[in-house]
């Protein structure tokens, strides 16, 4: 068998070798990370709804501000990106788009990751220097 | 032994639509939802703050949307995880899939009431 058409057979199977194994790990670690947080966010969030004042939620906020939570933040970044651009890979793979290209179509999600963190790093440190958001 | 493990592939074929479909409404959701709270308002995230901003109706449909979206997402992403290791028989895959419902319709409800305060 020549080539293409194995990697085509792997990828149909969904026996992706090498960089798709560690995709998928990642994908894996990143989404339960995700299910953790979200279960996280909805109880520190709903502080809000506690009592009629909100004291409970401003005192978390508070917390959150330290430089400490902020680089937290950006690791969250890191796994909502990395799991949404992985995501958005494995759906062009179901959709049969660029399957003959996947390692290109991995690489370039993860080029939009690393843009996107770029951003957000940005709105983080600046925050974290300045105290100041950046479009305040 | 095929028949005694239920991999990811087998989570049915409905979960696995609604999957995608909940992964491409998160995708834009989240990002309205990031664009809002952290770089449009990061440092003035305080009880009136975020309830003005919560004051729009279309971003609080936005947040009603994102919820629901990543609960069941969430959810039915730790089933297919737990269908690969424990729950591999057909009983447990059941039993895991009914208390998944009803943790993620309690936890939407919960935060739907917790997001009550500033849509009435």
């Amino acid at each position: 068998m020549s080539k293409k058409p194995r990697e085509l057979a792997n990828v149909g199977a969904g026996l992706w070798k090498a960089t798709g194994m560690w995709a998928w790990l990642l994908f894996r670690i990143s989404g339960l990370l995700l299910v953790f947080y979200l279960g996280a966010h909805i109880i520190v969030i709903s502080t809000a709804a506690w009592g009629s004042d909100g004291g409970t939620f401003d005192s978390i906020m508070k917390l959150f501000e330290q430089p400490i939570f902020v680089l937290l933040d950006l690791a969250l970044v890191v796994a909502v990106l990395y799991h949404a651009l992985n995501g958005v890979r494995i759906i062009l793979m179901d959709l049969g788009v660029g399957i003959d290209r996947h390692k290109v179509v991995f690489w370039s999600a993860m080029a939009v990751v690393v843009i996107c963190f770029a951003i957000f790093a940005w709105v983080a440190f600046t925050y974290i220097i300045t105290g100041e958001g950046v479009a305040s | 032994m095929k028949a005694e493990v239920v991999s990811s592939h087998k989570g049915g074929m409905w979960s696995w639509l609604f999957q995608r479909i909940t992964a491409v409404l998160l995708i834009v959701c989240l990002a309205i939802h990031l664009i809002f709270t952290h770089i449009l308002s990061i440092g003035e995230l305080g009880y009136d703050n975020v309830g003005e901003r919560l004051a729009h109706a279309s971003l609080t449909a936005v947040d009603i949307i994102l919820l629901a979206a990543a609960l069941y997402h969430a959810l039915n992403g730790l089933r297919m995880v737990l269908m690969d290791y424990w729950f591999t028989s057909r009983k447990r895959a059941i039993a895991l899939t009914s208390v998944l419902w009803v943790v993620g319709i309690a936890l939407m409800i919960y935060g739907t009431w917790a997001l009550w305060p500033w849509i009435s």
